[in-house]
This record gives structure tokens, sequence and C-alpha cells, in this order.
């Protein structure tokens, strides 16, 4: 069911965000530019570890197969980006579904710690196969568009973001959310009501994984250089802490925690390595009063204030 | 012919033999009772029969085809539910999505209005009306078991088999619910096979009861003669 209210209230923020860069010089335009590749990626990663309970640290690995794929095959083979992105999709798909299947059998810690030694396998091969990903210099690729604006940019992010969340919001309140949550709560019990529990956790994996390589790509032709920093550990972390701050296992709360995130960031940037010390302490703060991030925190202001029982 | 049937069920763990030979058989129409002394295997017997776990040896017959092996979400299609002794609800899903979870993958073609409008009406049938916009998790023990069975009858099951729904139960809620379980099998048709350590409540209700003891069927006949039985006293009460 959807609230006349939330439609309402989703098109006045999509109007807002269309209008906001307007009035904004370079740099605030870079950082929502940043922030809406974030989005992405904490959306499709909370698909995966909020709804159906695999928390997966080779999610930033898929936006690196993403990347790489595209920027590869438009540096190397010049082969137009747009196309390139497809196939970083695709190919991150495909990814996503082996290591899925190799890590059905697996819950909890087992998963996480074979997915990130799937990350940091591809970490060093991106980093050692100097010939073709330049390795840590980095891999020139040519623009989305003839020329470059930021602007454009934004418009073209905001476009994939409002894409991936329908695509999100639908299979989240479609028979396939109410299955990935039955999974997550408790497996043997959703199998015992006929839920597929295999199918449906390689399919989250499936589609989480060509979001992330859909989203990789596009950040890579923002940036023009792309770098083993994507496919890293502290990109997952970073996209892992945007989730559980926003809120995991909602809708908004990876959004709000995007933006949130990736905005503070921005202002503690000044303080060098210490902003890792912020993170750190922000998580922590969050973990321990708000287990279900700001939107949890939001939530309960809400039922306290008008539904004193419910 | 037998709705459900077991041929020589064995299942070892390690090497403990859990279930030994098993032979048995549910008509349908019929309420079955399983009981025996704890460890006797009756939950792995469940186990094995819903395809939670393949068993080692043996086959389960079910609605005339082989089951063996099958996986539990297959055999719950082809009609089979089941509760669980402690309970599994989906415990941060309210309870009208517990059910709902279960109708989906009954009806995947019907609508919204469709499935929600059952899953209501089968959380009405348990005495859980009230409650659907409640998280599982809030739920107390007796009211997850009706949940529980809610979402086993929103599966659209021939066979419910029932894990010791009466435990912690006080006199007036057991003597409702076999009540109600009666009335699943005299208005809806259903067979049952129920695990249930309270005599009192089960030997009135089954037509049969099979008794386990260490993995083997000790017998198997009307409520009746079972009471009277010197083995089954045995098992239960040793020498």
């Amino acid at each position: 069911m959807i609230c006349k209210k939330w439609v309402l209230a989703s098109a006045l923020i999509l109007a807002g965000m269309c209008v906001l860069p307007l009035g904004l010089g370079i740099y605030p335009q870079h950082v929502l530019i940043v922030s809406l590749f974030y989005v992405m990626m904490a959306s499709s990663w909370n698909l995966l570890a909020g709804y159906t309970g695999q928390v997966s640290f080779g999610h930033a690995a898929m936006a690196g197969i993403g990347a790489y794929a595209s920027g590869i095959l438009a540096a190397k083979a010049g082969i137009h980006p747009w196309i390139g992105v497809c196939v970083g999709a695709v190919l991150a798909a495909l990814i996503g579904l082996g290591l899925g299947a190799l890590c059905l059998k697996m819950g909890g810690i087992y998963l996480s710690l074979t997915t990130l030694a799937f990350s940091q396998i591809l970490h060093i091969i991106i980093v050692n196969e100097y010939d073709v990903t330049r390795g840590t210099m980095g891999l020139q690729v040519p623009a989305l568009m003839a020329d470059y604006s930021k602007l454009g940019y934004y418009y073209i992010m905001l476009a994939a973001a409002v894409l991936i969340l329908v695509i999100l919001y639908w299979m989240i309140h479609s028979n396939l959310g109410l299955n990935f949550r039955a999974v997550q709560n408790d497996e043997l019990a959703a199998r015992s009501v006929g839920v597929k529990v295999l199918q449906v956790r390689m399919l989250a994996f499936t589609v989480a994984s060509a979001m992330a390589g859909f989203a990789g790509g596009l950040y890579g032709h923002y940036l023009l250089l792309i770098t083993p920093e994507i496919p890293s550990l502290d990109l997952q972390f970073y996209v892992l802490a945007m989730t559980v701050i926003g809120g995991m296992g909602s809708f908004i709360g990876p959004i709000v925690g995007a933006f949130a995130l990736n905005i503070l960031a921005e202002k503690i940037r000044d303080y060098g390595e210490y902003h890792v010390l912020v993170f750190g302490l922000v998580a922590l703060v969050v973990a321990r009063f708000a287990p279900n991030g700001l939107l949890g925190v939001w939530r309960k202001f809400r039922s306290s204030t008008a539904h004193p029982l419910a | 012919m037998a709705l459900l049937e077991g041929r020589k069920i064995c299942k070892s763990f390690g090497g403990v033999q859990a279930l030994h030979n098993v032979d048995f058989d549910v008509a349908p129409g019929t309420i079955v009772g399983l009981i025996g002394p704890n460890g006797a295997g009756k939950t792995t017997l469940f186990n094995a029969v819903a395809g939670a776990f393949k068993p080692t040896s043996g086959q389960v017959v079910f609605d005339g085809s082989d089951i063996t092996g099958l996986p539990a979400n297959v055999i719950c299609r082809r009609g089979m539910a089941r509760t669980f002794q402690v309970t599994r609800p989906f415990a941060a899903m309210t309870c009208l999505e517990n059910v709902m979870v279960a109708a989906i993958n009954r009806y995947p073609e019907k609508p919204r209005s469709f499935i929600e409008g059952l899953a209501l009406e089968k959380l009405a049938l348990v005495g859980l009306a009230d409650m659907e916009r409640f998280e599982a998790r809030h739920l107390n023990v007796v009211q997850k078991k009706r949940l529980e069975m809610a979402r086993a009858l929103a599966t659209g099951p021939k066979l419910l088999m029932l894990d010791e729904v009466l435990g912690g139960l006080n006199t007036q809620e057991i003597n409702q619910a076999v009540a109600f379980i009666r009335r699943l099998r005299d208005e809806l048709g259903l067979t049952v096979l129920w695990i249930e350590h309270v005599m009192g409540a089960i030997m009135p209700a089954a037509e049969r009861v099979i008794v386990l003891d260490q993995g083997q069927v000790l017998m198997v006949g009307p409520p009746n003669e079972v009471v009277k039985d010197a083995r089954v006293i045995q098992a239960y009460l040793g020498e």
C-alpha cells in the first residue's frame, strides 16, 4: 500500500533535488554527485544485508568490477562509455551470482569472511595487473558526454539513483520483499512455508551486484581516473557505515545515511586522517544508542508522540 | 491408501542412531498422535519427513509420490505443513506478514488483496485477529504457537504436522486448542500428525497413536490400548 502522503513527499524531494544544484558552486555539486553514488551503493547493499541478512563485504568490489570493466573497454577498446557501463553491470551481476552461489550454504560471519577474501583478491589483482589496470597509478577513462559538466553528471547520477531506488522499492514491496525478509528472519522456517530460500538469496546477490556494478561504472566515468580505491575495503566499510547509521533494513535509511555521512566527511576533511576516527565514534554511538539507525530514532520519536501504545 | 507413509526411515548423526527403521503410516482424515519419552526421536522424524534434513536411508511417501530428500519448500508446496517445537516466527515481521509469506508462496499469482484477506482469515481462525499489526517478537509463547499454526494453515496443507503445540498452556487453553485441532479435521478435512506430551489432551483427540522409543517404533494402536500396554508404560516410567 503506497500512502498518498509519501508519494507527494517523494515528488517534492525529487523536484527539490532537480533544482538544488542550480544555485550551487562546482564543489557542492561534486559533493552531491558523490553522495548520489553512495546512495546507490548503500541502498543496494541494504538489499543484501538489511533484507536478506547476507552481510557481504564484496559490494565495493562489485562497484570496482563495473568501473574497471567499463573503463578498460573505453580506454583500451574505444567502446562507448554507456555501453561499457551496461557491460560492467552485467559482468558484476554474473560475478555476484557466482559469489552468491559460493556463499549459499554460509551465513553470518562465514559469508562475510568469504566475500571479504574475494574483495581482497580482486584488489590485489587490480593493483598488480599494471598493464591492464595501470595499478595504483589509476586508469584514465573518457567522460560520459562530449562536453564535461558537473551539472550534466549530477542529473545523470540523480536519474540513475532514482532508477535504482524505484527498482528497489518495487522489489521490497512486492512478494519478493516478503520472501527476502522471511529468509533474513529464519531460513528454516521460511523453507518450511514454501520459500525458495536458495533462489531468493541468489537473486538478492545478483541484483545488488548489478546495481553496484552500474553505480561503479558511472562513478568511474565521472572521476575520469579509476583507482583501486573503488574496490577497496575503505569504500566497503564506508557504505556499511552509511547503511547502519542511516538504518539497515529500511528503505529510506541508507539514503539518509549516504547523504549524512558523505557530507559529514567533507565537513571534517580538514582533520585529515582523524576523520576516520570521527566516523568510528559516530558508528559507535549509533550502534550503542540507536541500533536501528537515524531512521529508527525518527520512528521512535514519531510513535512516542503520535501513538503512545503502537 | 495412506496419505503419509514412512518406510524403514533411518537417521544417524555421526555415531548416534536417532531413528532406526521407522515404519508408519497416516490415513487421510485422521488425527494421529506421535508420542514417546524425551529423546525418542519424534522431532527428528518430523524433520526427516518434512525435509529439514535427508533421512540417512529409507523412504517417505506423501500423497502417492516419493518425497524422500526433497527440500522443505518443495514438500511444503505438495501439501505438508508443520509447526516447530521451539517456535520459529519471523520475529521482526508483523503477524500479518508472517502469514502472508506462507500465502504468497502458495498462491504466487494472486493479488495482494487476496493474500491479505487469506492471511487475516487464518489469523482470525487461530484467535489472533486483533494482533495483525504487532511484530511477532512481541507475542508470548502461546501466541507464537498460534501464529505458527496460522502460518502453516496458510500454506494450504493436506497434512498438518504439529510439534508440541500444547506446551505451556493451562487446562482451559488446552481444551480450546484440542477442540480447535478437531475442528480443523472435521470442518477443513485436514489430516493431523501430532507430537504431544500432554497425554490427557492427545489421547481423547487421536484415533491412532504411534509410540516411539529410542528411535524405533514401540507400538501403534488406538489410544486406549496404547495407554495400557506394558511396554509403553515401561518406556515412560522405567522398570
